[in-house]
């Protein structure tokens, strides 16, 4: 994973709203890249690179929410703060339901803006970092054999050693050899530990 | 038709038919008395007999003022009147039958010709006195007389002296029918019994010339030629000729046929007693003489009294209709106005004195009148006013007339030139109209237009409200933005300041763009008066499409932009034309509300497809006009629209045609409407000159 600096990408159509709020950003010391509509930035921003999506709501073609639900529908949650000139209720809710930071009306107050940043760049961070752990804990637990697979599913459930080899069908020194590896590969200490990593990967059996 | 009924239908209502026989009775009566006193000039003088025969005179009289049905009775009855005279001087019965059927063929002969040419003698007319005279003073009388001639020849006298007795029978009958008739027709015109006269000062002169007549008459008959030089004797004749055209002139017909009765009644008396200018030796020469003389004389006096009335008449004619055509005019605040340009005078009717507001003391003049119409438009009035005028072409102007009072008057002159058949020019005729009601209506109404077309205009802003806002937004975004970022760079340290100045720059730009979209609205609320200048349509059109972009933005419309690259410049009033683009743009808008979103295209195309004429065309994909629409839709008023008042598209045409130009809508055949505005170049409009 390549190490970048949180950007921040500014789509609006007008251009010197384009230029005045990048320099704005940058001067608080961002990066910043800038596209003159969503087209463009749909086919040019690298998703690689960290950062957060200050959009303007009304724009020819394709639009800030609909640029949103690409987005989304493309499984990219870059976080987003619209801009707009106008004020629509429907489109604010539509906007906050489909996970915006922050709705701004222009002219756009640079405190506000950059609080939101703030706040884009935490979620993003945390996001990112969650991602990288989900991605890594999916790697280890692919190593795991089958037996150990088993083992650990019902460990997590919260079965005793001597229960799971009633379960599985041997004895409490072979789960406990299995336990142990297992609990190596995953690169966890506790019980607990294992439960938290786990969550989010699908080990729970159906019970 | 019985004789009862034929009587009955001339009658007047409800007389009887011994009514019916008064006139005839009289006429019988007069006849009688007429023949004898002819007889009793035979009988007071052997020096002459009567030179003319009243019962003919008399009896063409009745016969013109009686209608054609009753001729019958008057002559039936005269026939008694003329037997009881003529036995009393001893005529036979065949002369007598002879003489009767001569006198009456001559009056009904007579009678029947005037009849038929003139209708009822007047003699107030020079062809009709005229044709009276050749008929009873000529044709007649010489037809009639060719009978007559045999009267005395059956009395036994000699056959060879026929033209003779011809001779004395025409002079005898032409005479009483020119001296006899005359007066009593005129007297029986102006109704039987009445002699009304203008006043006492009229009847006194009348009586005066008539006595002067007289004595001029006396004298000149009783004129012997040995006392005075014989050579004297033509010109003495000619002493009661300037009382006869005297009376002719005072009184007209009336007057001259009463001085020619005078002078021959006085020329028969005085020759009854013994010498006058006309006595020769034997008493036929005389009576001869005096009726040729009678005869020429009251001809010509005649000619002059009817020529002398028809000119009157005339002259009357024309004051009336001079008098009417000033009142028409008085009545349509209208003036009259006539330079007579070899005379150098002109003239005027009262009405342009007051009009004008000229004193009473001022002489009314070209002038004058000039001098009283506002200074900026003297020109367009003094070239109404000028001589030298195409030919047949009526000159026109309307200008402002200030009153001494302080009032602004408008009038308008209308003025042509008539010339004589070389084609030089004789007098300049024209009106002047007071139309100040009718300008100040029109002045009224096109600032009610103006008025309109600026509320339309100011209401079509209204419904942009919400695109204005984001044109100006948007630079305050940027400016805000740069503002706050100038401030963190100058923050630093470092201070960027490169970096603000840059900001700073941009902030400058952004504002004077912000002000750009305020003044173009500011324009466009503006009422202001039309300005015209040449203007380059494309631009116009993407100035203006800018103020529509949120709007645009907000519909999911695409615009399809297809501009003529060298288009010729156009003349004419961006703000109004800016209106009319707005308005058709935003119909086009509206009309694609119900088309589905991704089919939403509008197009504006601009080209040259005539000659001299630049075309802007805009389409949308709408549902088109409904084709029972097709016709209202420039009617004030009429819209298919939930709100609005409908008068945008009326307005806009009216201002296309004020630039010279047009606009027409008509369904696409992609679907839609398409409307298409025309405009003629700079150099072929009809709007002239810039201001």
């Amino acid at each position: 994973m390549t190490v970048s600096q949180f950007t921040i990408f500014i789509v609006d159509d007008d251009a010197g709203v384009q230029k005045a709020l990048s320099r704005l950003v940058e001067a608080s010391g961002y990066a910043c890249q800038t596209f003159g509509c969503a087209r463009d930035f749909l086919f040019h921003h690298d998703t690689d690179i960290p950062g957060c999506l200050i959009l303007d709501m009304s724009m020819p073609e394709i639009d800030g929410l609909q640029l949103q639900a690409s987005l989304g529908a493309g499984g990219i949650d870059l976080p987003i703060i619209f801009v707009t000139g106008q004020s629509d209720v429907q489109k604010t809710v539509t906007a906050m339901k489909g996970g915006a930071i922050d709705f701004l009306t222009k002219p756009v107050n640079a405190p506000d803006l950059l609080d939101a940043v703030a706040r884009a760049e935490a979620q993003d961070t945390q996001r990112r970092h969650d991602r990288d752990e989900l991605s890594a804990v999916v790697a280890r637990a692919a190593l795991l054999t089958p037996r150990e697979r088993q083992v650990m599913q019902h460990v997590v459930a919260g079965r005793l050693n001597k229960q799971i080899a009633g379960d599985l069908g041997t004895v409490e020194k072979t789960i406990k050899v299995h336990r142990g590896r297992m609990m190596a590969k995953m690169g966890v200490r506790t019980v607990a530990e294992l439960v938290r990593i786990t969550e989010h990967i699908g080990v729970w059996p159906n019970h | 038709m019985t004789t009862m009924d034929s009587q009955r239908s001339s009658l007047l209502p409800g007389g009887n038919p011994l009514t019916a026989l008064q006139k005839p009775i009289l006429v019988a009566c007069a006849y009688f008395i007429g023949a004898e006193a002819a007889f009793l000039i035979g009988t007071l003088s052997d020096k002459i007999f009567a030179p003319f025969w009243p019962p003919n005179a008399i009896l063409l009289c009745a016969l013109l003022s009686a209608p054609i049905n009753q001729w019958w009775l008057y002559l039936l009855l005269a026939f008694p009147a003329h037997v009881i005279a003529e036995v009393g001087v001893g005529m036979n019965l065949s002369q007598m039958l002879v003489a009767f059927a001569t006198n009456c063929a001559l009056a009904v002969a007579a009678a029947a010709a005037i009849r038929k040419w003139i209708g009822r003698p007047t003699f107030e007319t020079l062809r009709g006195t005229g044709i009276y005279i050749l008929i009873v003073g000529l044709l007649a009388p010489a037809v009639v007389a060719l009978g007559g001639a045999f009267v005395p020849i059956s009395g036994g006298e000699n056959a060879d002296r026929y033209w003779r007795f011809w001779a004395e029978w025409y002079a005898s009958n032409a005479l009483g029918g020119l001296t006899l008739s005359p007066p009593i027709l005129i007297w029986l015109n102006h109704g039987a019994w009445s002699f009304k006269v203008h006043s006492k000062a009229r009847l006194a002169e009348g009586i005066a010339l008539a006595l002067c007549l007289f004595l001029a008459c006396n004298i000149a008959f009783a004129f012997n030629p040995g006392t005075f030089a014989e050579g004297f004797l033509p010109s003495i004749i000619y002493l009661p000729v300037p009382l006869i055209v005297l009376a002719a002139l005072r009184f007209g017909n009336r007057g001259a046929s009463f001085a020619v009765l005078i002078v021959t009644i006085d020329l028969i008396w005085r020759s009854l007693g013994g010498w006058s200018l006309f006595a020769s030796n034997d008493s036929e020469t005389t009576v001869f003489a005096i009726q040729t003389f009678l005869i020429g004389l009251s001809s010509l006096m005649l000619l002059l009294g009817a020529s002398i009335d028809e000119t009157r008449a005339a002259a009357r004619r024309n004051r009336e209709i001079e008098e009417r055509m000033t009142f028409a005019a008085v009545s349509a605040h209208t003036g009259l106005w006539e330079y007579n340009i070899a005379e150098n005078r002109f003239w005027t009717t009262d009405f342009c004195r007051s009009l004008f507001g000229i004193p009473a003391y001022t002489k009314v003049s070209p002038r004058t009148l000039i001098s009283t119409v506002h200074p900026d438009d003297r020109p367009a009035a003094t070239r109404a006013l000028r001589v030298d005028l195409p030919a047949g072409e009526p000159a026109q102007a309307e200008f402002r007339v200030l009153t001494p009072d302080g009032a602004t008057r408008w009038v308008h002159t209308q003025a042509r030139v008539y010339r004589d058949e070389r084609g030089k020019p004789l007098r300049i005729g024209g009106v002047f109209v007071d139309v100040t009601q009718r300008k100040e209506i029109e002045l009224e109404g096109e600032e009610r237009r103006r008025d309109l077309v600026h509320l339309t205009r100011v209401s079509i802003l209204g419904e942009l409200s919400g695109a204005i806002a984001h044109e100006i937004n948007q630079p305050l975004t940027a400016i805000l933005s740069n503002a706050q970022a100038a401030r963190l760079m100058l923050a630093q340290n470092p201070p960027k300041v490169l970096g603000a100045i840059d900001a700073i720059e941009d902030i400058v730009r952004e504002d004077t763009r912000a002000s750009l979209v305020i003044s173009r609205i500011r324009g466009l609320l503006k009422k202001g008066e039309v300005h015209f200048e040449h203007i380059r349509l494309n631009a116009l059109i993407t100035d203006t499409l800018k103020l529509l972009q949120s709007e645009f933005m907000s519909r999911r419309i695409k615009v399809k932009i297809e501009l003529e690259k060298k288009l010729p410049t156009i003349h004419g009033d961006p703000i109004q034309l800016e209106q009319v683009i707005l308005n058709v743009v935003m119909n086009a808008i509206e009309a694609m509300a119900a088309t589905a979103s991704n089919q939403r295209v509008l197009t504006i195309m601009t080209s040259m497809n005539r000659p001299g004429f630049v075309e802007a065309t805009v389409k949308d994909r709408g549902r088109g006009i409904a084709s029972e629409h097709q016709d209202r839709l420039y009617e004030p008023f009429f819209t298919t629209k939930t709100s609005g008042l409908g008068l945008g598209l009326s307005i806009c045409t009216t201002i296309m045609k004020s630039h010279g130009g047009d606009l027409q809508i008509v369904n696409s055949p992609e679907g839609g409407a398409s409307v298409s505005l025309t405009l003629p170049t700079s150099v072929h409009s009809p709007l002239g000159a810039v201001k």
